[in-house]
């Protein structure tokens, strides 16, 4: 008898210290400001992507023509000014990320939640265990995410998205099929976070991301863009009924990347091989390097050393309007 | 308020009883049972409070993970076999970079003088706009795009093995290039070269003496770097860049494994501010595309 209560004690004496040692791998304190690194895709997440570049992207055909028939006017009806906003769209966007954790009465985080450039809802990554909700059930503008911890990694799976355009300013869609993957580690002061989207309706493969933030507790994260407010942009559109698109075959800047830049129309359109470095195969008998830089060669300079940064120069600035240089100027300043 | 007050009281007592019995317990199996007290397993006669050897068992107990993490993130060959027998993730195999961002300036040559999204300086743009390819060629220099900070962003497939049990050994076919990552002891000094010297050090996590599974990620620090390209199109880094990386693994539910390396290039003489950014690979199970492909100044 005396055996048994001292087993027992000892069990119960390890399981309490165990659990006030705390656990072998110690969550990673994500919380904080971290300010945009625009290092990578500068045009695509700072004035918008071309028309017509869908470089880099694994689209189905069904992709390919849906955003074919994508118009610059299509954002401005008000049943699609949120499109562009899908759970982690700050990927494609410019502005700062905070985070924070949600934690409940004894201390234990039960979500974390990472808010910035996202003008519809919050993502909030739950992270008490619970389940995904039914295949069914309704689709959110945030999704549904759950999150575990692998080392420092945080890993998070997002589902019942609704439908939206995976890159800003061009109309490549991702579908409500669509679910994430995603890994956010923070080393040192940098945060990496990869997505790998996958859906079943527009992308042949898995669309990966990775992009870098850095800790800075002055991150601006700009006024208020949580969330997506719509109105009324075109009077000319407003009760029409009309929807902005182009026929197929008729997109007048279908062929933009071939004619500005000598890129193949295949890669410009996006498949999956042109991904993978043996199409540089195909590339280099067709790729000619265009005579000099177009528009948006400068991209960080311009905007950190206007005017003058370069006196003298060649590089291009995209042609800004003067008095949005002015600006510019001003703040930087 | 009493009440409160009593029960913290209480669990503190429990605590402390319980921490004392397993002390002696702990003694017993790492020492001996001539190491247990004569008043052990009595603990309801003993004092609430623990002696100080006690608390030093206790604080060194109940830290075995933290130190088992403490000593493996001096990484290096901390005194155990090997960096490699340390490894907490596998870096080995052959990786393809998905080309999902910058295609423009990773998979093809861009256009001189388009330097967006690097943080150049204005020396560093005036370099830039200076580059001539055929210049680099009659110079033998053909690979200057291909040093480590801007081999990283190419279209590349790389194999990693290890070379030695401390030496982690990075080929690609495009350029045909070779990188050292050496744990431990730093390379003796040489010339300088477009790979650089590199040292390597693991960051563990985890991996306790409680049968915790391990988790990890590589860091490394690249310097003596011959003067080379962040962008095929001439935008440079100089002799005093200092190029970081970071190196995650991941892997999907489905098998697929990513190798996510996030990276620093610094340097005071082209750059204004560090240049940041993480590429991806995957990691390939059919090795068969890879191809040896010589430096290429202009393609």
């Amino acid at each position: 008898m005396r055996r048994e209560i001292l087993i027992g004690r000892l069990i119960g004496c390890i399981s309490l210290l165990t659990v006030v040692s705390g656990p072998a791998f110690a969550q990673v304190e994500l919380g904080g400001t971290y300010a945009i690194r625009m290092h990578e895709d500068y045009i695509e997440r700072g004035p918008g992507s071309f028309l017509g570049d869908f470089t880099g992207m694994p689209l189905s055909d069904e992709g390919r023509a849906k955003a074919l028939r994508y118009s610059s006017s299509l954002p401005s009806t008000i049943e699609r000014q949120c499109l562009a906003q899908s759970p982690w769209v700050g990927l494609y966007r410019p502005l700062a990320l905070r985070i924070w954790s949600e934690v409940d009465e004894s201390g234990r985080v039960v979500a974390w939640v990472m808010a910035g450039d996202y003008l519809r809802d919050h993502v909030r990554i739950w992270m008490d265990g619970r389940p995904h909700p039914s295949a069914n059930a309704w689709h959110s503008p945030s999704g549904f995410t759950t999150g575990h911890w692998e080392g420092d990694t945080l890993v998070a799976r997002t589902t019942h998205v609704k439908t939206a355009w995976i890159r800003r300013g061009v109309g490549i869609p991702g579908s409500d099929q669509s679910t994430f993957t995603v890994f956010i580690t923070r080393r040192e002061n940098l945060l990496t976070i990869m997505t790998v989207q996958e859906d079943p309706i527009y992308l042949t493969e898995p669309h990966v991301v990775s992009r870098v933030w850095e800790f800075d507790p002055r991150a601006s994260q700009g006024p208020l863009r949580d969330t997506c407010n719509v109105g009324v942009e075109i009077p000319s559109l407003e009760d029409t009924g009309e929807v902005p698109h182009y026929l197929p075959g008729q997109n007048p800047e279908e062929d933009f990347m071939v004619r500005i830049y000598n890129i193949p129309k295949e890669a410009a359109m996006g498949y999956a091989q042109t991904l993978y470095p043996e199409y540089r195969k195909t590339l280099r008998s067709v790729y000619k390097p265009p005579e000099s830089c177009g528009r948006y060669c400068c991209g960080w300079i311009e905007r950190q050393g206007l005017p003058g940064a370069a006196p003298g120069l060649t590089c291009n600035d995209g042609n800004l309007p003067p008095a949005l240089r002015k600006t510019l100027t001003a703040t930087e300043r | 308020m009493g009440r409160i007050f009593s029960s913290v009281i209480a669990w503190d007592r429990y605590a402390a009883r319980c921490a004392n019995f397993v002390l002696d317990v702990t003694r017993i199996a790492v020492l001996g049972a001539r190491s247990a007290p004569k008043r052990h397993w009595r603990p309801a006669k003993r004092s609430a409070v623990m002696s100080m050897g006690g608390v030093a068992w206790l604080a060194f107990v109940a830290s075995l993970p933290a130190i088992d993490v403490a000593a493996q993130t001096r990484g290096a060959r901390g005194g155990t076999a090997s960096a490699r027998a340390d490894a907490p993730i596998d870096l080995t195999g052959q990786w393809v970079a998905i080309i999902s961002e910058d295609w423009r300036w990773r998979m093809i040559t861009p256009p001189k003088g388009d330097i967006v999204s690097i943080p150049l300086s204005l020396q560093g743009q005036q370099s830039a706009e200076a580059w001539d390819p055929a210049r680099d060629e009659a110079a033998g220099e053909q690979c200057k795009a291909y040093g480590a900070p801007g081999l990283m962003r190419g279209p590349i497939r790389m194999r990693i093995s290890w070379q030695d049990d401390n030496t982690l050994k990075l080929e690609t076919d495009y350029g045909i290039q070779t990188r050292l990552l050496r744990f431990g002891a730093a390379a003796p000094p040489g010339p300088r070269s477009w790979q650089g010297a590199t040292s390597a050090q693991w960051i563990v996590r985890g991996g306790g003496g409680r049968g915790a599974p391990r988790y990890g990620s590589l860091k490394t620090i690249t310097s003596n770097l011959r003067p080379g390209y962040l962008r095929k199109n001439g935008v440079p880094y100089s002799e005093r860049a200092l190029f970081t990386e970071h190196w995650d693994v991941h892997s999907l539910p489905n098998g697929d494994k990513y190798l996510v390396n996030t990276n620093v290039v610094e340097d005071p003489v082209y750059l204004q501010a560090p240049f940041q950014t993480a590429i991806h690979y995957k990691l390939e199970r059919d090795t068969s595309k890879w191809d040896p492909t010589p430096c290429d100044a202009r393609f």
